[in-house]
C-alpha cells in the first residue's frame, strides 16, 4: 500500500461493546490454545521417556497413566515450573526493556515545558479518569520525528506510555486525546502481559521440541516400536509448531490491537477522532518514508516495541528489520481498523 | 461417585465465591467512582478560582499597554494620512519602545506571554471540563457493569441469597427533564 492516498473516510456505524465482546472471546481461545500445545508437548516428552522404560506397554496405555497420574508427568510438571519461573523474570525486566535505545524523558505535570507536553498530560489524565485507572500511568516523550506511541507495564501501577514528539506535535488535542485511549486501552486490558506470556509460551515450546528432535535423531539408545512412530510425530511437529505459534501470536496481537481501538472509543465515546489520527500517522509515514527509515534503523532494539506501537511502521513499506516476520503483520490493516471503528474509505475522489 | 460428587459441590461454591466478590469490588468501583465526581466538582472549583487570581494580575497590565499601542497606532495612520512625518515616527517609536519593554517583561516571565497565557488557561479550563465529564461517564460505565452482572442469569441467584450485601439500585448520573429540555434549546449568541 506504498504511496496510495487515501480518500474520504464515510462514516458507517460501529458497536464497540461487541468489538470488545469478540475480541475477548478470541483472546481467551487463543491463550487456552497455547497452554495446551505446552502441555501436549510436555506430555510426549514423558511418553517418549517412559517409552524407553517400558517397551512393553502401547503408546494409549502410557498416555492414559500419565493423564490419571499412575506415572508421574515429571517433564510437564519440570515444563510448567520453568515456564512460571521464566514469566516471572521477565514481568521484572520488561518495563525497562521497552524504551531501550531511544531518547526519552518523563513528563509530569511539574516538568511540562510548554502548552503542548501539559495538553499531553492532561489528555493522558482525562483518560485515565474516563478508564477509571487507579493510578496514573507514567507519560513519555521519545525525541524523534517520526509518529508513534506505545504503552507498557504489567500492572495499572506500573504502567507507562509513550509518545514520540512527532505525533505529540502533529496531532490536534482530539486526535491525541484518541491515541492516548487506545494506548490506555492496552493497559486497561493488560495487554502487554497477555502478548508476552503467550509468546513465551510459544518459544519455550520450540526450544523443548528442539532438544527433543536431536535427542529422538541422534540418541544411541535402543530404538523401539513406540520410540520409532513418537519421533515421526516429532519431526512433523517440529516444522509444523513454529507456523503455528507465529500465526497465532499475530492472531492474538491484531485480536488486541482491535479491542484497544474499541476501547478508545468506548472511553472517548466518539469514534473520528482516532480514524483521522490513524489515517494521518499512514500519510505521515507515507510522504516522509526515507526519513524515518533511517530514524529506525539507527533506533536500536526496534523490534522489542514493534508490537506494542499504536502505528507498524511496516505497513508503510519501512521494514528495518531483515526478519521473515515483516511478511506478517502483527497490525490488522487500515482499511480493517478504520472498518471496526466505523469508516469507510470512498475511493472515489 | 461420591468424590464426584464432593468435587462438583466445591467447584460451585468456588464459582458462588467467586460472583460475590466480583459484585463487591464492583459496588465499590461504583461508590469510589461516584466520589470522583464531586473531586473533579471540587477541583474545578479551586482550579478556576486560581486562575482568575492569576489573570486578573497580568491582564490588568496588558490591557493597558494593548490600548496604548492601540492608541498610538491611531495616532501614527492619522499622521500619516495628513502627511505629518515627523508625529507619525514619533508614534511609531513610543510603540516600539513599548514593545521592547513588554519584552523585557516577557523575558522575566517567559510563560506569560499574552496568548501563551490565553492558551494556558483555555487548555485548563477545557480539561477541567473534560475531566468532570469522564468522572461522570466513568461513573455512569461501572454502573452499567454491575448492573448487567447482577441481572444475568448465575449471578442473580447469589444475589438474590445476599440481597442485603450484594442488591442496591445505584441512579445512572443524568440530567432532569427540564434540564435537558433547556440544553436542547440551546443555541450560542454571539
Amino acid at each position: 500500500m506504498q504511496n496510495k492516498p487515501f480518500g474520504e473516510l464515510v462514516t458507517t456505524t460501529t458497536d464497540w461493546r461487541k468489538t470488545l465482546r469478540q475480541n475477548h472471546s478470541r483472546t481467551f481461545i487463543i491463550i487456552a490454545l497455547f497452554f495446551l500445545i505446552y502441555c501436549a508437548i510436555g506430555l510426549i516428552v514423558d511418553l517418549y521417556l517412559y517409552a524407553g522404560s517400558y517397551p512393553d506397554a502401547s503408546l494409549s496405555d502410557l498416555f492414559i497413566a500419565l493423564l490419571s497420574f499412575q506415572l508421574f508427568p515429571i517433564a510437564t510438571l519440570i515444563m510448567l515450573a520453568i515456564a512460571s519461573i521464566s514469566l516471572f523474570i521477565c514481568y521484572i525486566l520488561y518495563d525497562k526493556l521497552m524504551l531501550l535505545g531511544t531518547n526519552y524523558h518523563e513528563i509530569t505535570p511539574q516538568s511540562a515545558q510548554n502548552l503542548t507536553e501539559k495538553q499531553l498530560y492532561n489528555v493522558v489524565e482525562e483518560m485515565k479518569i474516563a478508564a477509571g485507572l487507579r493510578y496514573m500511568p507514567k507519560v513519555f516523550i521519545i525525541d524523534a520525528d517520526y509518529m508513534n506511541a506505545f504503552a507498557s507495564g504489567y500492572s495499572e501501577k506500573s504502567a507507562m506510555v509513550a509518545i514520540t514528539r512527532g505525533l505529540m506535535t502533529k496531532l490536534n488535542r482530539d486526535e491525541l486525546q484518541a491515541v492516548m485511549a487506545h494506548e490506555l486501552s492496552h493497559i486497561r486490558h493488560l495487554d502487554i502481559k497477555l502478548t508476552l506470556t503467550a509468546s513465551l509460551l510459544a518459544n519455550l515450546t520450540i526450544i523443548v521440541l528442539d532438544i527433543l528432535f536431536y535427542n529422538a535423531i541422534f540418541s544411541g539408545r535402543r530404538r523401539t516400536n513406540n520410540r520409532q512412530s513418537l519421533t515421526a510425530i516429532i519431526i512433523l511437529l517440529r516444522y509444523m509448531l513454529p507456523i503455528i505459534s507465529v500465526l497465532l501470536l499475530l492472531y492474538l496481537s491484531r485480536t488486541r490491537e482491535l479491542m484497544a481501538d474499541a476501547g478508545s472509543v468506548q472511553l472517548m465515546r466518539t469514534n473520528e477522532p482516532l480514524a483521522s489520527a490513524l489515517l494521518k500517522i499512514h500519510d505521515d509515514y507515507n510522504q516522509h518514508q526515507d526519513e524515518y527509515r533511517a530514524a529506525l534503523t539507527a533506533t536500536a532494539h526496534e523490534q522489542i516495541r514493534r508490537e506494542a506501537y499504536l502505528y507498524d511502521p511496516t505497513m508503510a513499506g519501512i521494514s528495518s528489520l531483515s526478519s521473515i516476520n515483516d511478511l506478517f503483520s502483527t497490525h490488522p490493516s487500515l482499511e480493517t481498523r478504520l472498518a471496526a471503528l466505523g469508516f469507510k474509505i470512498d475511493r472515489k475522489i | 461417585m461420591t468424590l464426584i460428587l464432593i468435587l462438583i459441590l466445591v467447584a460451585l461454591i468456588a464459582y458462588a465465591i467467586l460472583i460475590y466478590n466480583r459484585l463487591i469490588s464492583q459496588i465499590e468501583t461504583i461508590r469510589n467512582n461516584q466520589k470522583q465526581i464531586d473531586i473533579q466538582l471540587d477541583r474545578r472549583f479551586k482550579v478556576f478560582e486560581s486562575l482568575i487570581n492569576v489573570v486578573k494580575k497580568y491582564m490588568d497590565y496588558e490591557k493597558t499597554t494593548l490600548k496604548d499601542v492601540v492608541a498610538l497606532r491611531n495616532q501614527a495612520q492619522e499622521a500619516k494620512a495628513a502627511g505629518n512625518e515627523k508625529e507619525r515616527i514619533e508614534a511609531e517609536n513610543k510603540i516600539s519602545g513599548i514593545a521592547s519593554n513588554l519584552n523585557v517583561v516577557f523575558e522575566q516571565y517567559p510563560d506569560l506571554k499574552a496568548n501563551q497565557n490565553c492558551l494556558q488557561l483555555q487548555e485548563e479550563i477545557v480539561s477541567t471540563e473534560n475531566k468532570l465529564a469522564y468522572a461522570k461517564q466513568s461513573y455512569n460505565d461501572s454502573i452499567e457493569t454491575y448492573n448487567a452482572n447482577k441481572k444475568s442469569f448465575p449471578p442473580s441467584l447469589v444475589v438474590s441469597t445476599f440481597r442485603s450485601k450484594l442488591d442496591f439500585d445505584f441512579p445512572y448520573w443524568q440530567l432532569s427533564e427540564q434540564k435537558i429540555a433547556e440544553q436542547e434549546s440551546y443555541t450560542v449568541k454571539l
